[in-house]
This record gives structure tokens, C-alpha cells and sequence, in this order.
């Protein structure tokens, strides 16, 4: 039987009116279940009327709201939606199946994961992190550092460009905006523009006056009156998309404005020879597995390829056996989801060349699931230079004779790096992160931790609540009059 | 050049007189019969091939029908030679590797594979392209078989030029660039001398001539007859034109009508070329057909793109080549072409693209050619 589902491709604050309103339906078909999506049409005069009331909400009520409370509200949001029985949780899973192709199973995986690490005292901790004292936010506080006193003002609007579509990934910058006190209107991407939504109204649910200072929208990419309203509209952007999408903007945000970007980016794994073992190459096997199934691969935080030092106990082809059974695993319990033509096309064409490979060399080169594309393990001798992957759970083991042969072929992407999973095993591994960092990694975790980021990460190398935020310093000797 | 082993050159001359039948006759049970033994002999001498087909359970003794075969995807060429006679090679072919990690795939033609090569443009070109008998001046909008040796659509232009060329055919591109203005001279002359042009190339070498004309108010009334054929596709670019704005163009610069354009599929991987049917339709009364026709010594399928299984007629997918004309090499490709299956042919929609908008991960094209990405839809 065909299933049905109503929901909003849009939300607009409680309160809002406008002339410029009119709305649409767009449909969305899968696998028997439909998506009827209500969107407006968005003008440069809608925009510019949204971006006025949030504004409004803001400086009336968000400004003044203490940051403990709007932790509060937040994290009573993240809750919510951890809560298996709740309807927005599951429209959102539902709608989003139909309209990204990933499975319910991924879907519900990967709002887990976002909400889990958006509770109280991970926003505590991350604004502790960032900018010493949170109350820095609410008030003038006393920096014995400073020797006086501070105070925090984040910007009055943040406008957002989402331009793609991991499940539950905006709620990251509006919980941003809200911890600095900004108003913050999403655009959506385009593929996407239903969680936002469907978050928002949570925080309609816990705190209207908190949900007055947000919006989320969407429109065509380079629509010059809505982007002309959106650039002269905010204060600071939060920016992202692939290289051409965030280049584009860049060159018509104006330069006086604050602009955060989180450009595409490009992971990979290491494993020293020390580190795979009979005692760990289950384990490890079941770690990287899980690093490519997770979001199928197509986050930024996802890996192209482990390079894996040779002289482990375990050797790449046995690994590569142990991390396709553990993604046949996976497969059961979390799926992979529904993928183009294009992509399945790509797929195919690298197993072919491996599947030649292994022909011409005479040695098990791949592992990989029979009759369909759900997964793909090679292990190759020669590795080679740092490149995406057809991804879509694509592990690519490249054997290296030594840990620090990596850095060369890391040398074609050294802008884009982001996310590394090392297990080094000895201590070389010390030395080895150091180069890591100075290449330009921002993250280095343990494999199976690649998809899990805190909140306290800074998220591709940006602060990203501190660089909203702008500081007003009292350097005097003595407190100013009626200050506690 | 050592020679090819006598049944080889059997099969090749049994292929032979398959193509010269023409385009017209198509014979099943023959075709099945040549495509069982041309996949014998592959099995038989191309030892991965052979490997490939084996860890599918398919061998000759297994198997009694052409769609059986297994099929090679494009990229297999990029990763080894697949010839068949490696001795022999006469000639080899490289593809454009535009795409990916811009690698290039090799095709080698033996002797016999050539000539095999050589009667599929023969064949082809007479009923599609002059189903009317005429010749033509064929002047060429790509590189010169000299300027590139390796480029397929070189060496098949130039054997047009052999087999319908009237004198004065010729390339108009070499090693120093495309010679608008000779090409344009060599318009204006077959437009006073009254003889009829085919003009060959490219479809975005084409355009860009189309474009300079228009920029400069040149415009032709070439003499009835003429016609054009214009191979491959266009890169996807925000210039990107239908093929109603592209014979219209063709039309309104050259004064060709729009049936007496053809568009072609070629590919370094198959022998043979997929012509559409405008020109022959034309020619017999009926209404153009935008759709390519395999010949009778081909057929196409259309699989699912994730299971490979062949597709209902309609539906959309891959499509798969399987060309006995390849003997040389191997003669089932899969390609990642999208199409479907359409009245008497297939229609063919450009590759599959690998187009990720969805994830946040880098993507191949941002590397090879930074801000140089299609326009990203937001």
C-alpha cells in the first residue's frame, strides 16, 4: 500500500507574516512511499522580511536570554530526538529515506550520533573549550588573565548555506548560532531540506521565543535577489559545499562580513605494523568497516583509504577478508542506501580494474559483495596518492612499506585534508601525529572513531563558536560601578 | 608480422562476408553462431579474458547464446592490454581519458581485427550516411590521422575520406590547431563548384565552428546532398545545446537540412559505430528516427546498473556492446553509458555520471580541476 507523508520543506518562524508568501508542493517518490513537501516560494523580499523578524527576536529576547537556559533548551531538543517514539524523529526518517536514498537504518544511526554528542555538557564543554568562561556570553565576567573584565557578543544573524545532505548535520549550526545568541536562517540543501525543519519545530515545541530567531529556506544556488537580501541581511556566514560552490560565494559575500567555510574535505586511515595483530585484526577489521559504512561514505569525516604498514602479523589480504565479512555485517543491520546509475557505473569500473589486477598478479586483490554493489574491499601492493574513492562503503587497503611513506601521497590533497584514524602501535606514532598536524590534519582519532566527533572538536580546524564571536575588554583598575 | 593462425583468418573472412550482407539483413542464428565462435577464440587466446570468464563459470562448452558472454566494463582496458594477438598489433588505439584519474585505456588491432574495422565503416557509412549513393568533399572537424595517431575517430574519418571522398576532402585540425579559415575556403569553394560536403567531426568541435561563423556573419548555401555527421557528445557545460539547437544551427549556418544530419556513436572499444536514422529514413521516405541503430553484426543491451542484469525494453540503463567486428580484442563492452532500448534501437542519454551531491566528501573532479566543477546546484 502507498504510504503518504505531509511535511514542510521550510520553516518560518511563529509569528511571521508576509505579503511575499506563497507556497508550493513538491513531490518525492520511493520505494511506494511518498513525500509531499510544502515549500514558499523564496524572493529577495521574503528573505529580506524573514531576516528582519528573526532579527527582531533576536535582540528582543535571545540576547537577553542566559546561555544556561539556552543550553537548557537545547539540550532537552537533542533528548527529544533520541527518543525512539518521537514523531518528528520518525517523519524525519521516513521523509528523508524517500528523499536521499539512504536507508532508515543509516538515517536513524546518524541522528543518534548527532544528538547523542549535542547534550548539556558537551555544549558546556565546548564553549569551555573555546572560550574559557561561557558567562563571557551573558555578561561582563572578570579575566584575571585580561586583568579586567570581558564580555562576548556573538552576531546578530548567521545565514547558513547547507549544500548537502548528511542526515542531521544542520542542527549543528543552529545549535552554534543559538550558544553565541545569533538569529540563523539555513538554506538547505537541495537534495535535504527536511530535518531542519522538523528540529526547529522541537525548539518551537520547548522555547517559541527561541525558535522566533530562526528560520531555515531553501532556493536555487545564485538566485541574485535572494542572495543579494541574505549577504546584506546577516552579520556572519557559515558556509558550506564544494570547492566551487563555496568559491562562488566567497567572491560575492561582502568582505566586511564574517564568513566561516567547511570547503568538501577528504579522510584516510593508518595502520603501523605494530597495531595489526592475531589479538587485534578482528577488531581493527570491525573498526574500519564501520568507518566506511557509516553516512555510505560520503561525509567529509569518511575514509578513501587505510594505508596499512607491511610487517604486521596479519597481513593485507587476510584484513581485507576480515573487514569485508564485518561490512556484510553491517549490511544487515544498517544497510547501505539506494545509490544512482553514475554510482553503481563507477563501482563496477573499479572492480573491474582490481578484479584485472588480481588476474594479472595471481593474489587475492578483492573481496567483494556478490551480485549487487553494496560493498567493495581491495588490498593493493602499490598504494597510491590520496584520492577519492567511488565510495558508497569502498575500502581501498594500500600497502605501504613504512608508516612515513604516507606524507608523499598525501601531498596532492594537503588542502582538503581533515579526518586520519591512526594506529600506529609503537612509538613512532607520537612523531607521526606531529607530521600529521603540520600537514594540515584537524582530526586524528582511532579507527570505528572516524564518523564520531564531539561537539568540542574544532570542526575542520575552526573554532567554530569563538570565531562568531566578537569581545568587548574593560581594562581598568578597578570594576566599573553596579558590576558584580 | 608474424601472420594469424589459419582459422583465425577463417572466422575473419566468415565475419567479412557477415558485414557485407549490409545493413538490412539481420540474421540470428548467424550472428549468435559468429559471436559463440569470435568468444571461442577470445577465451582461447586472451588468457585474462579467459581468467574473467572462468571465475564467472562461463566458457565456450557453457554457454550457447551471444548475451551470455561476459562483458568487459570500459575501464578493464585501462588496467591491461587485451589483445587477442599482441604480436601482430597494427595498430593500437588509446581512449581520451577526459574522465577520472585520467588513464588511458589501449586497444590494439591485429591485422585481421583491422580490416574487420575497416568493413564495419564501409558498411555502415554507405547505408547511413550515403544511403543515396552520392560522394561527397569530406571535410573533417578533427585532428589528422598524423596530428594523432592513436585517436579512433581519426583513423575512421580518414577511411571515409578513402571509401567517399571526393578530391579536396581532407582535416582541417593538426599539430598547430584547427584551420578555421582553410575550412572555410574549402566551403566556399565546394559552394560555388556545386559539389555537396559531408562535414565529419566531433559535436563540440561542431559547435565551436557554428559559433565562429555566427560570430564573423559567415553562412553557406551548400549544394543539395550535403550533409553532416557529427560523432560523440558534448562536454556538460552550461553551453550544452539539444539536438534541435544543433542541427538547427547546422541548418542556418551550412544550409543543411536537419535530415541530412547524423549523429554517431563511436567508441575506441567497439569496431563498429551507432549511427542514428535520419539520413536513411530520409532517404527511403520516412520520418527521421533519433534513435542509433546497432548493425546486424552487433547487438545492445540495456542492464541494470547495479546488478547487471539485462533491463525490459524501455527501461533505462547501461548499455552493453557486444560487436563481433571486436575479434581482436574482446567482444562484449560494458559501458556506463545511460540508455534505454528504442523502436528498432536504443537511445543513448551521455554517461552515467558519478554526480555526489549529496555528501560533504571531496570529489574527484575538485582535484583534476579545481573551480573548474560542473555548476553545483544548492
Amino acid at each position: 500500500m502507498r504510504k503518504t507523508i505531509e511535511t514542510n520543506g521550510y520553516y518560518l518562524p511563529p509569528g511571521f507574516f508576509s505579503a511575499h508568501l506563497k507556497f508550493g508542493t513538491q513531490v518525492f517518490e520511493r520505494g511506494g512511499t511518498r513525500v509531499h513537501l510544502r515549500m514558499p516560494e523564496v524572493s529577495g523580499l521574503l528573505l529580506a522580511d524573514v531576516a528582519a523578524h528573526v532579527r527582531q527576536a533576536q535582540g528582543s529576547y535571545l540576547y537577553t536570554l542566559p546561555v544556561e537556559r539556552i543550553i537548557d533548551v537545547l539540550d532537552r531538543a537533542s533528548r527529544r530526538w533520541l527518543d525512539k517514539q518521537y514523531p518528528a524523529r520518525q517523519t524525519a526518517i521516513e521523509a528523508m529515506h524517500v528523499l536521499t536514498g539512504f536507508s532508515r537504518e543509516m538515517i536513524a544511526a546518524s541522528i543518534d550520533l548527532e544528538m547523542e554528542s549535542s547534550r548539556k555538557d558537551d555544549m558546556w564543554r565546548a564553549l569551555c573549550s573555546e572560550i574559557k568562561n561561557p558567562l563571557y556570553l551573558d555578561d561582563f565576567q572578570r579575566s584575571a588573565d585580561l586583568n579586567g573584565w570581558c564580555r562576548a557578543y556573538g552576531p546578530g544573524l548567521v545565514v547558513s548555506f547547507f549544500s548537502e545532505n548528511i542526515p542531521a548535520l544542520p542542527h549543528l549550526v543552529y545549535m552554534r548560532s543559538a550558544l553565541v545568541k545569533a538569529a540563523c536562517i539555513g538554506k538547505a540543501a537541495s537534495g535535504e531540506p527536511v530535518f531542519a525543519p522538523l528540529y526547529l519545530h522541537t525548539i518551537e515545541e520547548l522555547d517559541p521565543g527561541m525558535a522566533a530567531c530562526m528560520a531555515a529556506l531553501s532556493w536555487r544556488g545564485g538566485s541574485a535577489d535572494v542572495e543579494r537580501a541574505a549577504f546584506d541581511s546577516a552579520d556572519a556566514f557559515i558556509v558550506f559545499g564544494g570547492v566551487e560552490a563555496c568559491d562562488s560565494l566567497l567572491g560575492r559575500i561582502p568582505r566586511s562580513k564574517k564568513v566561516l567555510v567547511h570547503g568538501h574535505k577528504i579522510g584516510f586511515g593508518i595502520i603501523g605494523r605494530t597495531a595489526l595483530n592475531r589479538t587485534t585484526a578482528k577488531d581493527l577489521a570491525a573498526a574500519i568497516a564501520e568507518d566506511h559504512a557509516m553516512f555510505d561514505q560520503q561525509a567529509c569525516l569518511a575514509p578513501q583509504a587505510y594505508y596499512v604498514e607491511r610487517g604486521g602479523e596479519v597481513g593485507g589480504p587476510e584484513l581485507a577478508e576480515l573487514v569485508a565479512r564485518a561490512l556484510a555485517q553491517i549490511e544487515q543491520r544498517m544497510p547501505r542506501g539506494a545509490i544512482s546509475a553514475g554510482e553503481a557505473a563507477a563501482l563496477h569500473q573499479f572492480r573491474t580494474r582490481a578484479e584485472v589486477q588480481e588476474i594479472a598478479a595471481g593474489e587475492r586483490v578483492m573481496c567483494c559483495s556478490p551480485g549487487s554493489t553494496k560493498w567493495t574491499v581491495v588490498c593493493e601492493q602499490t598504494p597510491q596518492a590520496l584520492a577519492p574513492s567511488p565510495g558508497n562503503r569502498t575500502v581501498r587497503l594500500w600497502m605501504v612499506d613504512d608508516i612515513f611513506d604516507l606524507f608523499a601521497m598525501l601531498q596532492p590533497v594537503q588542502g582538503f585534508l581533515q579526518n586520519a584514524a591512526v594506529a600506529v602501535g609503537d612509538a613512532r606514532e607520537v612523531d607521526f601525529i606531529r607530521e600529521l598536524g603540520t600537514l594540515g590534519v584537524c582530526r586524528i582519532t582511532a579507527p570505528g572513531m572516524m564518523p564520531l566527533p564531539s561537539m568540542m572538536w574544532h570542526h575542520d580546524g575552526i573554532a567554530a563558536l569563538s570565531s562568531l564571536l566578537r569581545w568587548c575588554d574593560i581594562e581598568k583598575r578597578e570594576a566599573p560601578e553596579g558590576l558584580e | 608480422m608474424p601472420a594469424l593462425p589459419d582459422n583465425i583468418r577463417e572466422l575473419d573472412e566468415n565475419i567479412l562476408a557477415f558485414i557485407a550482407r549490409g545493413m538490412d539483413v539481420r540474421d540470428d542464428a548467424a550472428f549468435n553462431s559468429l559471436a559463440l565462435q569470435v568468444f571461442e577464440q577470445q577465451f582461447e587466446h586472451i588468457p585474462l579474458y579467459r581468467s574473467w570468464c572462468l571465475r564467472r563459470g562461463a566458457g565456450p562448452g557453457s554457454i550457447s547464446k551471444w548475451a551470455q558472454i561476459p562483458a568487459l566494463f570500459t575501464d578493464a582496458f585501462k588496467a591491461a592490454d587485451f589483445a587477442a594477438f599482441p604480436g601482430p598489433a597494427a595498430r593500437t588505439f588509446m581512449t581520451s581519458g577526459t574522465t577520472g584519474t585520467g588513464e588511458r585505456g589501449r586497444i590494439s588491432y591485429d591485422e585481421g581485427g583491422l580490416r574487420l574495422m575497416d568493413a564495419t565503416i564501409r558498411t555502415a557509412a554507405a547505408a547511413m550516411l550515403f544511403p543515396d549513393g552520392a560522394r561527397a568533399v569530406i571535410l573533417v572537424i578533427a585532428p589528422s590521422p598524423a596530428a594523432a595517431p592513436a585517436m579512433v575517430m581519426s583513423y575512421g574519418m580518414n577511411r571515409l575520406i578513402e571509401y567517399f571522398g571526393l578530391p579536396g576532402s581532407g582535416f582541417f585540425i593538426d599539430h598547430e590547431g584547427f584551420r578555421f579559415q582553410d575550412l572555410v575556403d574549402a566551403l566556399c569553394k565546394c559552394e560555388v563548384d556545386r559539389v555537396p560536403v559531408a562535414l565529419c567531426g566531433g559535436t563540440s568541435g561542431m559547435l565551436n565552428f557554428f559559433e565562429r561563423c555566427a560570430d564573423q556573419g559567415l553562412r553557406f548555401a551548400l549544394p543539395r546532398g550535403s550533409r553532416c555527421l557529427d560523432a560523440g557528445g558534448q562536454k556538460k557545460t552550461a553551453a550544452a545545446v539539444t539536438r534541435e539547437e544543433f542541427v538547427g544551427r547546422c541548418s542556418l549556418v551550412l544550409g543543411i537540412e536537419p535530415q541530412m544530419c547524423v549523429n554517431l556513436l563511436g567508441m575506441t572499444e567497439t569496431a563498429s559505430q551507432f549511427y542514428d536514422d535520419t539520413i536513411r529514413s530520409a532517404h527511403a521516405g520516412g520520418a527521421a528516427r533519433a534513435v542509433k541503430i546497432p548493425p546486424p553484426w552487433t547487438r545492445t543491451l540495456v542492464v541494470d546498473p547495479d546488478s547487471l542484469e539485462p533491463l525490459a525494453p524501455g527501461e533505462t540503463g547501461l548499455l552493453r556492446h557486444i560487436d563481433i567486428a571486436n575479434r581482436g580484442h574482446v567482444c562484449a563492452i560494458q559501458t556506463d553509458d545511460l540508455g534505454r532500448s528504442a523502436d528498432g534501437g536504443f537511445q543513448i542519454f551521455g554517461r552515467a555520471r558519478d554526480d555526489r551531491t549529496r555528501g560533504c566528501s571531496l570529489s574527484i573532479d575538485e582535484i583534476t580541476a579545481p573551480g573548474r566543477i560542473y555548476a553545483e546546484d544548492h
